[in-house]
């Protein structure tokens, strides 16, 4: 696999009716790289007897995820989800850092590169941009500090040239469209 | 015994004689010396378990973990000289099921970048002309790599194609500014 500056995404969505996934590959820019998805998994009778309500989860954190993170050939720098259900197995699987981002009401910190530890455990608040409100980062169990650190550099790099989280509108857009066929 | 009956058996040696008409004894009790024999089997109960068929025009079946013999028991083979026809199929179920993965470029590589307007956190305002206002930042954009920009009037957001070739790599900000007057289009104005 190619090391290089890029960053990842890992988007799995759906119900108990039908479960896929998406990973998109860009660079610091947020210019694809590289985009894969899975087919829809729909659990067959027998899947829902023998996993019950476990199903999903299964097949998103293992299922699904194994199976993209295979497919890509781009090594990014960091894994970056949505979703705090993956955000254990992404980092288990990919063995790179990996965290769940999301908007932040906070008001800007200092500083660009800035981390803020918030009250919830593996919780923090990274000033990515110049000029913006923080991220919220939540980081599997077990980061180290020092993960902590390369993590807010890397999302403070690209967030010179780039909205850290806009690749995630627009799986989300990708998404319905390979569903619906419809954008 | 009264006087009357006295004397006449002592003196005229009569005897009062009674005729017993309803003397009956039961009849005697005859048991045959013949006993009665009940016999029960001291034969289990023997199931028979099919662990597998094989399916040959004639099947014999016999009893698995008993051991019988003609002797001890009437046991007998019978031919089984009726079968099922059709195959029958063992399907398995796979535990892992599989997950196909594609790739699919194509539906995101012609899609734009949505950048969000970020006014309110620009600290530093351009000078406008007279009859200019600022109606939105978007950051960072980088300007070099841009093939068009769309404003997207309803969600208020910033529309970019990148040229994918590109290796410009520097960010800016682009203000989004109305000139007032009639006819007067909206105009892009970079940092």
């Amino acid at each position: 696999m190619a090391s290089n500056n890029f960053l990842g995404y890992m988007m799995i969505e759906g119900n108990e009716g039908s479960i896929r996934g998406v990973a998109l590959i860009t660079d610091t820019r947020g210019i694809p790289k590289e985009f894969v998805r899975t087919d829809p998994l729909r659990p067959e009778a027998l899947d829902r007897i023998l996993y019950g309500e476990a199903f999903t989860s299964y097949a998103k954190q293992s299922l699904i995820l194994e199976n993209l993170l295979d497919a890509v050939s781009n090594d990014p720098q960091i894994w970056l989800c949505n979703d705090e259900e993956i955000l254990e197995p992404l980092r288990k699987v990919s063995r790179i850092k990996t965290l769940m981002l999301e908007e932040s009401p906070h008001v800007p910190l200092d500083a660009a590169g800035h981390i803020e530890a918030s009250a919830e455990p593996n919780v923090y608040l990274i000033q990515a941009y110049r000029n913006g409100a923080p991220l919220r980062a939540e980081f599997p169990e077990g980061t180290r500090s020092d993960e902590v650190e390369q993590s807010a550099l890397i999302l403070t790099e690209a967030g010179e040239t780039m909205n850290i989280l806009e690749p995630f509108t627009r799986l989300s857009r990708a998404l319905t469209y390979i569903a619906t066929g419809r954008a | 015994m009264g006087i009357r009956d006295y004397f006449s058996r002592h003196v005229f040696k009569h005897i009062d004689v009674y005729k017993i008409d309803d003397f009956a004894l039961e009849p005697p009790k005859v048991h045959r010396l013949n006993h009665e024999v009940i016999t029960h089997s001291i034969i289990p109960e023997v199931k028979v378990k099919v662990h597998s068929v094989q399916l040959y025009l004639r099947m014999k079946c016999k009893a698995v973990s008993h051991v019988l013999t003609e002797r001890r028991v009437n046991a007998k083979s019978y031919l089984v000289k009726r079968y099922v026809k059709q195959e029958i199929k063992a399907y398995s179920h796979e535990l892992k099921p599989k997950v196909k993965v594609h790739d699919a470029m194509r539906y995101i590589r012609d899609m734009p970048l949505e950048i969000s307007d970020m006014l309110k956190y620009q600290s530093k305002k351009p000078k406008l002309l007279p009859g200019e206002m600022l109606l939105a930042w978007y950051s960072p954009v980088v300007e070099g790599a841009v093939i068009k920009l769309v404003w997207n009037k309803q969600r208020g957001t910033l529309l970019v194609w990148y040229n994918p070739q590109s290796r410009h790599y520097k960010a800016k900000g682009v203000y989004l500014i109305r000139k007032l007057g009639f006819g007067a289009k909206p105009e892009w104005r970079w940092e």
